[in-house]
């Protein structure tokens, strides 16, 4: 498997980086909605986990995107209704813009609450905000509120992918399955 | 004659002696510009926080250090870390434990000259009811009477039992915590 992306197939580093974000981003989920109603040990331990995965996804997504800016992906298989084609593009025009704007709004409302984010204990992040605790309210509710429309718009995102795979029998998602190149052709 | 002489010296002997023990002024700790403050960290992300309310007794004189001394009360229910939840959470029971312990109080013992400004304290801070021996740095600058007084102190939470239960794991919540206070004195 190539490292860059072809005409036919997403490469290795862009799979990567596509697969590598969808565990990430679940794992957020499950842990997000673990910490509610934990003691406030174990919610400090929890939540400094989900925005370690948080700060790393915003790292990813900066990494992915500069990728794909000097790396074209596969064109769309030909002749897809125009509306669909807009709808890909729509669906993965949101999805990059969520993977930043959902990390941010989590950092700012960390810094609204005075609990600065750390990467893993290895770096403390600047708070662009100081504590308040309106400004928190609104941050927390544009962070779920964000992280639903990015769990929806994946999930759609998913739909559309197996609906190529097993009713227009296209290669739309095997290309971004690190399957070898001969079975690929199969 | 040579009785009252004696005596005379006897009672200038007194009074410089006296005028040196009482030569360490009293100050008044202006409360609006002092702050007592601390550093903790969690999940390796330093926070900050005050005691919103403190009382401190400070004699001091940099040319009367045996005659110097701080007593420092604190009010333990007026943490502030702006979140009041995380200050309801250090004011529980595993934690500060305000209902049983209300305040919490650093003596000094000896203080040391370290050059210029600057200088050390010996003193026992009690938290908790536990009593440690906690050093202090601090620098003394007087201007036009009044005089700031800037320092800190590095602990241990755990060595006061600032964590019970599940808070003894240091992994979540670090166990250093920096004390500092600025404290602005006026006569």
């Amino acid at each position: 498997m190539q490292l860059k992306n072809t005409l036919t197939r997403y490469g290795a580093l862009a799979q990567l980086f596509h697969w590598v974000i969808v565990v990430l981003i679940i794992t957020q989920f499950v842990l997000a909605l673990r910490a509610e109603g934990l003691s406030p040990i174990k919610k400090i331990g929890v939540l400094g986990t989900h925005k370690s995965i948080g700060i790393t996804i915003l790292v990813l997504a900066v990494l992915r995107l500069a990728w794909r800016l000097f790396n074209p992906v596969p064109p769309q298989p030909r002749g897809i209704p125009r509306w669909q084609e807009l709808g890909a593009h729509v669906s993965h025009f949101l999805l990059y813009a969520l993977l930043f704007i959902t990390p941010v709004l989590g950092w700012l409302m960390s810094s609204a609450r005075a609990f600065s984010v750390s990467w893993f204990g290895l770096v403390t992040l600047p708070d662009f905000i100081e504590p308040n605790k309106a400004a928190f309210e609104r941050l927390r509710d544009l962070h779920e509120f964000m992280a639903w429309t990015l769990a929806t718009i994946a999930l759609i995102h998913l739909a559309a992918a197996l609906k190529h795979h097993f009713f227009d029998r296209d290669d739309v998602l095997r290309r971004m399955l690190p399957v070898w190149e001969r079975d690929a052709q199969s | 004659m040579r009785i009252h002489q004696q005596l005379r010296y006897l009672l200038i002997l007194v009074l410089v002696c006296g005028s040196v023990a009482l030569a360490a002024t009293k100050w008044n700790v202006q409360p609006q510009e002092s702050k007592l403050t601390f550093v903790g960290s969690q999940q390796g992300a330093q926070f900050t926080g005050a005691f919103d309310r403190f009382t401190a007794d400070i004699k001091f004189d940099p040319q009367d250090l045996p005659g110097s001394r701080f007593d420092v009360k604190i009010d333990m229910a007026s943490v502030n870390s702006r979140d009041s939840e995380r200050d309801d959470t250090i004011k529980s029971d595993d934690l500060f434990a305000v209902k049983q312990y209300p305040s919490a109080r650093y003596v000094t013992d000896r203080f040391t000259a370290k050059g210029g400004n600057k200088f050390a304290a010996t003193g026992k801070l009690t938290i908790r009811n536990v009593t440690r021996d906690v050093p202090l740095e601090f620098t003394f600058e007087s201007k036009g009477g009044s005089a700031w007084l800037k320092g800190g102190a590095q602990l241990k939470r755990l060595d006061f039992g600032v964590g019970q239960g599940d808070w003894k794991d240091t992994e979540q919540v670090g166990n250093d915590v920096q004390v500092n206070f600025v404290l602005l004195l006026k006569p």
